[in-house]
């Protein structure tokens, strides 16, 4: 039977049946134990190469396995080490080929219950035998002894042996198989079980290992770490991207992705910005499967999907590609594209479950991560808002966060008037109007109301409404066109609010803004604008008060401080009367007197006798202003009207309204400005220098001068109409010569005021003093008065006013110069000894005598009384 | 061609995987125990690899109205998406005639929806509608069962022998996709309990069948005509009496 020499020369031969029964069932006995120790596809090698091969001779073996799914059988473990056919060119073909079971060959081999031997030769070149005889027999193998293996009473696969000398299959060798051919059975069945197992094993710690790390995962860098680590110990290691759905909803975009197949940096840009639509009629499928997709990137293209990043992916050279979707619940995040072209589900879907709830824990903190950025901002905002003093302020504070935070622009910002009813614009964002070439006076000129409809809906909403620009613009709104030109989506209008006041509305263009920080900054800004707005009104009384304040110190300091006026004669009665009777109506007074005659006092006393008595009256000397600045003076200026008004002022006409304003020395005003004042006056409204805002004013008017108005009138230096204007309650005031009977009052008024100020008590007042005092002219009139008594108080030793010092150079002939030049000596010495004397009381001689004023004898002016015939009726008229 | 039959272990399954083999095809039948699965996705994607037809005879292995619905439409999508994919370029499924016309019962409204899902999908495809197989008349007559009476109405009743429909089957999966519809149905038509009493009869079952039922199929009224085709339908060869003898020979 041996035909063949045996390598084991220590092999004994046997030739008794019985002998040969009991080897064959040594070996069966101990090929049995061996066989129930395997394990794995080794040991079941390790078997056949050094068990088997010890007792029989063969080449080498194969175990194919059966599957019925489509009748096939594959090539389940080989003996690589003895095999011949190792070199043959269509080895590798052979290990991965599928046999089918409908054919003659295998079918004789299923049928046959014990192993069956076939020489290669007879059978290889049969129709529709399998390739691999033929491979076989070209590596110089003769015959071959398949053995079926069977599980559950159903072939399960068979195990080939092949030999290269025909014969060698021995019926002992035969038998032999036959006997442990259902334990191999069992052992090729545990080998499949364990397989699985361990598969499963791997599986399960891979995606534990997973789970923990993805668990650990907080940013997206985490995650795409995570990923990678992960799916590059998959095997074979694939590429793959994760892209998840932007928050359009539309669109999808590259989240975490290894794109280590390609180098092109312009390919990698490409994908990593690209925003794919999520209808692209692949992306679509994927989602909407609740299976992985395997899909050939080829056959895509060839579909006619146009996304570029098939083409991207042919040129790095992936063929087949899976496709996962991420979701979590109901939502889907996105989808993993991996490089594999086997599908193992339950992994596949493990690692997308992790992904997926990392993904959206990512989300949910990025949310909380933006929210708490949002609050933050909002706090900065916040900071940056409550430093705010001005409108300045506040528009670089907006135009700062809006354009570089929230991608907006501010479009407008209108405040409540006062009426309640009308809405101006406060703050808006000038480029827009450039940009839309509209006519923008045009546009603001049209006044918007609360009852304007975009206004009202803003308005009655309790957080804003969003316009869509498109739609607006469709609706042929005005305002569209110009939301239009900023190329934002939406038009946010919210009210501002602070409590339940209505302060105004902001009208934001965006393409999406957050409800939160909207929210927020709207009730910074409305605050903002609720704090300018008072602080614009602080600033104003603030100012008034500086000016009243200032007005005040310079009254208290003024030498007119009293509201009394000395003097109870004749003429000043007069005076006083006249007071009464215009003091309480609002007409313009016209004080007229000689210098010093306190014209400014008997103003302030027709002031504080008037209704007008509660406000301040406001004085302005026309003398003491540049005649270029008198114009400021009186209607003030805004902010830049010309060189040098680098503030808002109020003029003393704005500064007197509802109380009295007294134009002191009147008729020094320029011509030019006497036509402004000719206009207010006549108008009862001014407008600031280089404003266009019309005030309407109620102001009492008190005009002052020395001057003759009517002779300055016929010399054209003064307007006729306004002084016909301010002449309508002429006040005279009487020179201090002509009520010589005031005289001692006011001396005592001011000898009692100097006292108290230079701290020196004057007890006596000679009465040489007031004879003195009398006879002098008093071109100074009360002024001059007042001021001589200061200084001959300072030089006043004993407490006593003894003495005053009168001006020596006087020019008694001022009066009338004609009246003097026609007069004869004689008359000119008469009347002037008359007027003397009247001066002096009629004293003729001693101290504040007419002959001491005339600086002759006593007896001399006896003489020459007696000579002109001056009797006493003359000066006691 | 590369055939992949769903539900390719079951009753028609088996029937045409073989005949398609016959023919020399390269047939998978696909079934969860044998590793395809179109409920979980598990190898289907392998298995649609280079696939030129698939024929979709899977069944639900619950009949509850929810489940059975959500196996067809869970079913009918991953197959169809893999199918897509794989560029399967004829899709045959079988249905049931009538079912347009039943849509009150669950069951015909899971299969209204695989055939919907089926129009949608843009793959090209041939519905084949059949009436009952004459397999089931003892499950029929079970389920009607009353003591020892079975109760059923005179609804018209056309069944078909498996192996007619798995030739139909085997013949529309190797002809052109076509884009619709067709019927096929058994030689004779009954009503429902004359062929169950003939039934009966046959096997010497000693329950009396009693004709006043209600006509109730799956639970659901139905019209007397529901189940038989109403217009042109391809009808099988084998009738009641040669059924019955194949099947004692099977015995």
């Amino acid at each position: 039977m041996k035909k063949g020499k045996l390598p084991e020369s220590e092999m004994p031969v046997y030739t008794d049946t019985e002998e040969i029964l009991e080897r064959e069932r040594k070996i069966l006995l101990e090929l049995g134990n061996d066989i129930t120790r395997v394990r794995e596809k080794n040991d079941l090698l390790m078997l056949f190469r050094k068990r088997i091969k010890g007792f029989f001779y063969f080449t080498h073996t194969i175990v194919t396995l059966i599957d019925y799914k489509d009748e096939t059988y594959i090539p389940f473990l080989l003996d690589n080490d003895g095999s011949p056919i190792r070199s043959h060119a269509r080895y590798q073909e052979m290990v991965q080929s599928r046999f089918s079971l409908n054919e003659p060959f295998i079918q004789s081999v299923l049928q046959s219950a014990e192993p069956i031997s076939f020489l290669l030769e007879d059978i290889m070149d049969q129709p529709k035998s399998p390739a691999f005889l033929r491979v076989n027999y070209e590596k110089g193998v003769r015959e071959i002894l398949m053995t079926r293996l069977m599980k559950e009473e159903k072939p399960m696969g068979f195990i080939h042996i092949y030999n290269d000398k025909p014969g060698s299959f021995t019926t002992e060798f035969r038998n032999v198989m036959k006997g442990i051919a259902s334990q191999l059975s069992s052992a090729v069945s545990n080998i499949i079980k364990n397989e699985e197992i361990l598969k499963k094993e791997k599986e399960k710690s891979f995606l534990l290992d997973f789970s923990s790390n993805i668990a650990t995962v907080r940013t997206k860098e985490e995650l795409a770490r995570a990923v990678r680590t992960a799916l590059s110990s998959l095997n074979p290691p694939g590429g793959f991207v994760i892209r998840r759905i932007n928050e359009d909803n539309t669109t999808m975009s590259p989240y975490v992705y290894d794109l280590s197949k390609t180098h092109d940096p312009e390919m990698i840009r490409a994908l990593e910005r690209a925003r794919y639509p999520i209808h692209d009629g692949l992306q679509n499928r994927v989602l909407n499967s609740s299976i992985p997709l395997l899909f050939n990137v080829d056959r895509e293209i060839q579909r006619g999907i146009t996304s570029s990043y098939l083409q991207y992916w042919k040129t790095m050279g992936f063929k087949e590609i899976v496709g996962i979707r991420l979701r979590n619940g109901e939502t889907n995040h996105g989808i993993l594209f991996l490089d594999i072209a086997e599908i193992n589900i339950e992994l596949l879907q493990g690692i997308c479950a992790q992904i997926s709830i990392a993904i959206a824990n990512i989300m949910a903190n990025e949310k909380i991560h933006e929210k708490q950025e949002e609050q933050a901002f909002l706090l900065e905002f916040s900071n940056d808002i409550s430093q705010v003093r001005s409108k300045q302020d506040l528009q670089d504070a907006i135009f700062r966060v809006l354009d570089k935070t929230m991608h907006s622009q501010l479009a407008m910002i209108r405040v409540m008037n006062d009426d309640g009813f009308h809405l101006s614009a406060f703050m808006f964002d000038r480029t827009l109007f450039e940009n839309a070439k509209v006519d923008f006076e045009k546009m603001m000129a049209t006044p918007i109301t609360v009852e304007e409809t975009y206004t009202a809906q803003v308005l009655a909403s309790k957080d804003g409404l969003v316009f869509n620009v498109e739609e607006e613009l469709r609706g042929g709104n005005a305002y569209a066109k110009l939301w239009k030109t900023t190329g934002l989506k939406n038009m946010y209008g919210l009210p501002l609010r602070v409590g339940d006041k209505i302060i105004g509305t902001i009208w934001l263009l965006a393409n999406k803004l957050s409800q939160l920080l909207l929210k927020g900054i709207c009730a910074q800004i409305s605050i903002a604008i609720a704090n300018i707005q008072a602080n614009e009104k602080l600033l104003a009384y603030k100012k008034q008060l500086e000016v009243e304040n200032d007005y005040l110190k310079e009254q208290i300091k003024t030498i007119y401080n009293f509201s009394e006026i000395i003097g109870s004669g004749e003429h000043m009665q007069k005076v006083y009367h006249l007071m009464s009777l215009v003091a309480d109506s609002n007409s313009t007074v016209l004080v007229l007197g000689e210098t010093g005659t306190g014209k400014e006092l008997i103003a302030r006393a027709i002031h504080n006798a008037s209704p007008r008595k509660d406000k301040l009256m406001v004085k302005l000397n026309c003398a003491a202003l540049p005649a270029n600045l008198i114009e400021s003076e009186l209607f003030g200026h805004e902010k830049g009207a010309f060189t040098g008004a680098i503030d808002r002022r109020i003029g003393k006409f704005e500064l007197a309204n509802n109380s009295t304003l007294f134009l002191d020395e009147i008729g020094e005003l320029p011509l030019e400005a006497q036509a402004k004042l000719l206009r207010v006056i006549q108008e009862r409204e001014l407008e600031r220098v280089g404003g266009k805002q019309i005030i309407r004013i109620d102001v009492r008017l008190i005009a002052a001068t020395n001057r003759n108005l009517e002779e300055e009138v016929k010399a054209g230096r003064f307007r006729a109409d306004l002084y016909f204007r301010l002449n309508v309650f002429p006040i005279h005031l009487p020179p201090l010569r002509d009520r010589l009977e005031d005289i001692e009052a006011l001396t005592h008024f001011f000898v009692g005021k100097y006292s108290r100020n230079t701290g020196r008590t004057i007890r006596k007042i000679a009465p040489k003093v007031i004879q003195q005092l009398r006879s002098y002219t008093w071109p100074g009139n009360v002024r001059e008065l007042e001021h001589l008594l200061e200084r001959s108080i300072l030089l006043a030793t004993d407490g006593a006013l003894d003495e005053v010092y009168i001006p020596q150079h006087t020019d008694p002939g001022k009066k009338d110069i004609a009246y003097l030049l026609n007069r004869s000596l004689e008359e000119v010495e008469r009347s002037y000894i008359i007027e003397t004397l009247k001066r002096c009381a009629g004293k003729i001689s001693g101290a504040g005598s007419a002959a001491e004023v005339l600086k002759i004898p006593g007896n001399t002016l006896h003489s020459k009384m007696k000579k002109f015939g001056i009797s006493k009726s003359d000066y006691f008229a | 061609m590369k055939i992949v039959v769903i539900g390719g272990t079951g009753l028609i399954g088996t029937k045409v995987v073989s005949q398609l083999r016959q023919f020399g095809h390269e047939v998978i039948a696909a079934s969860p125990n044998t590793g395809i699965n179109t409920i979980t996705g598990e190898g289907l994607a392998e298995a649609m690899k280079n696939t030129d037809v698939v024929i979709d005879l899977a069944n639900s292995p619950s009949f509850e109205d929810k489940a059975v619905l959500e196996f067809f439409q869970t079913s009918g999508r991953n197959l169809l998406a893999a199918e897509i994919n794989a560029g399967v370029k004829h899709h045959v499924a079988l249905s049931i005639v009538g079912v347009d016309l039943m849509q009150n019962v669950g069951y015909m409204r899971a299969k209204q929806a695989q055939e919907d899902l089926i129009r949608q999908s843009g793959v090209p495809y041939t519905i084949i509608r059949s009436t009952q197989f004459l397999e089931f008349l003892a499950g029929i007559a079970n389920q009607a069962t009353e003591g020892n009476e079975v109760h059923l109405s005179d609804v018209q009743f056309q069944p078909i022998a498996a192996d007619d429909v798995a030739y139909f089957v085997t013949k529309y999966a190797l002809g052109n996709p076509v884009n619709g519809k067709i019927e096929i149905a058994g030689p004779e038509r009954f009503k429902i309990y004359e062929i169950v009493t003939m039934f009966l009869q046959h096997s010497d079952d000693p329950r009396s069948v009693v004709p006043n039922g209600k006509p109730v199929y799956f639970g659901g009224e139905i019209t007397k005509t529901a189940l038989v085709p109403a217009g042109h339908a391809e009808l099988g060869a084998i009738n009641f009496e040669q059924w019955w003898s194949k099947q004692l020979q099977k015995v």
